[in-house]
């Protein structure tokens, strides 16, 4: 009975991570096939979509949801460290009420966010800065909660007695925030940022509202484009933004070193 | 020796810092919060009890939404639609996290790997791959018309199915996320102590396992349900134009009809259902872990 | 005559290269209470993981009673496990968690009552079934899984570190239970710790593991007064250990030239160990007897003179550090009556019978 049990569980978990793989290999597989028809046969293979993917069609977008992604993780890391700071560092009386007002933003939906935030601008009659700067705007509001939690995370963990050593050791405040503190909670930091960065780069719900014709986001050019076609290409752009994903996560790390938070430590 | 009287007074207690400048690094975060979150938020609730905007407050939207069966079918599926998913999740996340939980064979880190890094894929590239597998003539249906097993095309797209399919997918990572910390949690040496007494593997999942991640399980259901009702993008994509979830009938509300009333409406009904079930989930998971005495 | 319940033969262990337990055999009659000591890392909680069933060795098998234990699953063993943290089942009361074991073999709801509430009161913890295991005191918890795990009438008991969780008076006065339930149950008991005064409280046998080996067996005075090598010396109580320079003598006693400075012991020849295998004299601190005047020596043997150099004060007893003419440093230990007599920087004299100096090979 043990051994059936153990066989049950063994091929449900292949069948499982079979279904996860799935999609993925199919997209794989999609974006070499010389046709709309996907090819699982390496000698057919194909680079050819991916050299549509330079055509402006592709980089605008692409370069955008860059531009936006950059933009978004470092307002997102300065603010979220202030706030973390002051409420999870210093713990502000009434700091539990202000957490929560920071975190709210995590309860709503993000396409009640973005319609907020459209009516808000229309309302004032800012239409001009639908596009870029609306876009920059909400996609603080939707990463800031959880850069804040991740920050906050690190403080809480932080021990009050190296900055007490520091302290006796003739630091100022100043001093042990910049030799002391934030060195300690980079990995936190940076892994708030990692998480910002691929929210804000891969984001739908809360931009479909905040696009305009000529600045639109790789995603929604992308989903755009779905509804007419399952063309290759996309295949193809959609592994490109994987790989991007991957390579930023890659250089996040290499500066922000938080992958023991990952592995789970260092035993 | 000198006597204590000689010593000079005690010295004056250091000024602590006045209160105001503690805030200060709060300002900024806050003031970006307010202005894009906070009062938009709050102009919308408010339009979504107007006829349009800058009228006097009513209910006439609201009405309308609950008068309207469509309206109401819409809600109805988002809940059905998300309620699978949550189950569909659960299930299929709970051997991964138990595997991940107890396992320290070398395989583990790959496990890991694929069953959170779809996540970095994005919703886009997922739903494509969904697209491309359950289409009328996509992967499934082309090979089991081709083994002659069907004569027509199963129709697993554009419809509940392809949805259900696709949103467990996008939500798995964050389902076995949820179990994983529960699963965590519970002593391994309880499932020793309860072999070492006799316990069939059996009885060891159905008396100490599955009664402990209890927690676990309700809380996986909860998220993969609240994310599921607020989702876009798949719903949309895999649900086709006539698949409508409250998240795409607010899209086609301000897009296509441009009645913002009437989307802040739907928007607030959203709302006030994510805040209800999360309430009501984290009350109930309260109750459970007193009652599971952890 | 006693049979074996438990008996290893040649059991490795190993994690790749590493041999966390390396060719051990050992045999355990009925009855008997063993502690396997040693330090972190040597082996003792993989034995006895293997004994359970929940590691299988590399190599070697485990017998109870005689029969093997090759694919034999922990539950099917019919042995008993009391766990470092207890582990005891937070989501049932604890009737129901000293039960478990009764309920698993299908006993009937009454007799399974029963059981239980004999298994609490021998435990000292009778009306305690309704309770839940996060109302308890440590203490409690650790009697709760004690009952639990002797309720189904296991054919012997294994316990992790039981009382490490424990503090000091709470520990003491545990050992004392776990000895009496031990002898009211004629069950046989495998402890492991890593405390050496537990291990020399409580067992018939002592079995010291390092590095994955058996260092020493025996009962624990042999053990104690006749250390086979300096990590059991060290391990078990405190010792003087004194490198060996040459050694002249013969059967009827050895002269033992130890140190850099001359100074020379005399011990009695010990049984099948060559003068050329001879590394070390241990000596035990209480066998030093330390006198300020040098008549008052109470025997003429080995006398050695030196300077307190250090003297801590443990309450009953004290440490005296004593230097040498060679500048080697003895620790004697004397009764804190004395303290008044004695003071830092102060000539002693120190004479040790020749039966307690101990020659050791490594």
């Amino acid at each position: 009975m043990n051994r059936f049990l153990s066989i049950l569980f063994q091929s449900s978990l292949l069948l499982i991570l079979a279904f996860i793989a799935l999609p993925l290999v199919v997209v794989f597989a999609a974006s070499v096939s010389p046709t709309a028809v996907i090819s699982f046969n390496p000698s057919e293979w194909t680079m050819k979509w991916f050299g549509e993917l330079t055509s402006s069609r592709w980089l605008d977008p692409f370069l955008l949801s860059v531009k936006l992604a950059t933009i978004v993780t470092f307002l997102s890391g300065v603010l979220g460290l202030l706030a973390a700071y002051a409420v999870a560092y210093r713990k502000c009386p009434g700091h539990e009420a202000i957490m929560a007002f920071l975190l709210s933003p995590l309860a709503v939906p993000q396409i009640v966010k973005g319609l907020a935030i459209v009516l808000f601008l229309s309302s004032f009659g800012f239409y001009h800065l639908l596009g870029t700067a609306g876009l920059v705007m909400a996609h603080v509001v939707l990463t800031l909660p959880f850069v804040v939690r991740m920050i906050a995370g690190a403080m809480y963990n932080f021990d009050r007695r190296l900055d007490q050593a520091a302290r006796i050791l003739g630091a100022t405040a100043f001093q042990r925030i910049r030799f002391i503190l934030l060195p300690i909670i980079k990995p936190g930091l940076f892994s708030g940022m990692t998480f910002a960065f691929i929210l804000s780069f891969n984001n739908i719900p809360l931009s479909v509202f905040l696009v305009r014709p000529g600045e639109t986001t790789l995603p929604i050019t992308v989903i755009n484009h779905m509804e007419y076609s399952l063309d290759p290409v996309l295949a193809a752009v959609n592994v490109a933004s994987l790989a991007f994903i991957l390579a930023a996560i890659f250089l996040f790390e290499r500066i922000g070193g938080f992958s023991t938070q990952i592995h789970g430590g260092s035993k | 020796m000198t006597s204590v009287e000689s010593l000079s007074p005690p010295l004056p207690a250091r000024r602590s810092l006045p209160h105001i400048s503690q805030y200060l690094p709060l300002v900024p975060p806050a003031v970006v919060l307010l202005f894009v979150f906070a009062i938009p938020m709050g102009m919308m609730i408010s339009l979504s009890f107007r006829a349009s905007e800058g009228d006097a407050p009513t209910l006439y939207h609201y009405e309308r939404f609950f008068g309207d069966g469509l309206m109401l079918a819409g809600l109805w599926r988002t809940a059905l639609m998300s309620g699978l998913v949550a189950i569909c999740v659960t299930v299929m996340a709970y051997p991964i996290a138990y595997y991940l939980a107890r396992s320290r064979s070398r395989w583990r880190p790959v496990v890991f790997a694929l069953a959170i890094a779809p996540e970095l894929a994005g919703v886009v590239l997922r739903t494509y791959g969904w697209l491309v597998i359950l289409e009328d003539h996509g992967a499934i249906n082309a090979t089991l018309m081709w083994a002659g097993i069907l004569s027509e095309p199963l129709p697993l797209s554009k419809n509940l199915v392809g949805v259900v399919i696709g949103l467990t997918h996008v939500v798995l990572p964050f389902g076995v996320l949820s179990l994983l910390t529960s699963i965590q949690g519970i002593d391994p040496n309880l499932e020793r102590a309860a072999q070492i007494l006799g316990a069939s593997r059996l009885s060891v999942i159905r008396r100490i396992i599955l009664p402990l991640s209890i927690p676990g399980i309700v809380s996986s259901l909860l998220i993969a349900f609240t994310i599921s009702a607020s989702a876009y993008a798949t719903p949309a994509l895999l649900g086709g134009a006539g698949f409508k979830v409250l998240a795409t009938m607010v899209y086609e509300q301000v897009l296509f009809y441009i009645d913002w009333p009437f989307a802040a409406v739907m928007a607030v009904v959203l709302l006030v259902m994510m805040l209800t079930i999360a309430f009501v989930g984290g009350r109930f998971e309260a109750r459970l872990h007193k009652k599971l005495h952890i | 005559m006693s049979s074996i319940d438990i008996e290893l033969v040649a059991v490795t262990k190993a994690y790749g290269a590493n041999r966390v337990v390396d060719n051990v055999s050992l045999a355990i009659p009925t009855g008997e209470f063993v502690s396997i000591l040693g330090p972190s890392g040597c082996g003792k909680t993989t034995t006895l993981n293997m004994i359970a069933g929940f590691a299988v060795p590399s190599t070697g098998d485990i017998r109870i009673r005689g029969k093997s234990q090759k694919d034999v699953p922990p539950e099917k063993r019919g042995i008993g496990m009391v766990f470092q943290n207890y582990a005891l089942f937070p989501h049932m009361t604890i009737a129901e968690n000293v039960g478990f074991g009764l309920k698993m073999k299908g006993r009937p709801a009454v007799e399974i009552q029963e059981t239980v509430h004999n298994a609490l009161r021998r435990v000292h913890l009778d009306g305690f079934e309704r309770r839940y295991p996060k109302e308890l005191s440590g203490g409690q918890q650790q009697r709760t899984a004690l009952a639990r795990a002797i309720a189904p009438e296991p054919s012997l008991l294994l316990l992790d570190e039981p009382l490490s969780n424990l503090d000091l008076k709470l520990r003491e006065a545990m050992r004392v239970e776990l000895k009496d339930i031990q002898e009211q149950l004629g069950m046989t008991f495998v402890y492991v710790t890593h405390d050496q005064d537990e291990a020399m409280a409580m067992s018939d046998r002592i079995v010291v593991m390092q590095h994955g080996v058996i260092a020493q067996a025996g009962r624990p005075v042999d053990i104690y007064e006749q250390p086979g090598s300096s990590f059991v010396a060290d391990f078990i109580g405190k010792s003087n250990l004194l490198p060996i320079k040459s050694i002249r003598g013969d059967a009827s006693g050895w002269s033992i030239s130890v140190g850099s400075a001359g100074l020379v012991l005399t011990a009695d020849a010990p049984d099948g160990i060559e003068k050329s295998a001879a590394r070390y004299c241990c000596i035990r601190p209480e066998a030093i007897r330390l006198t300020v005047s040098e008549e008052d020596r109470s025997t003429p043997m080995n006398g050695l003179k030196g300077r307190l150099i250090r003297i801590v004060n443990l309450g009953a007893y004290l440490d005296c550090f004593i230097m040498l003419e060679d500048g080697s440093v003895l620790k004697s230990l004397v009764r804190s009556t004395r303290l008044p007599a004695l003071a830092v920087n102060q000539t002693v004299f120190l004479s040790i019978e020749p039966v307690a100096v101990q020659i050791l090979t490594h």
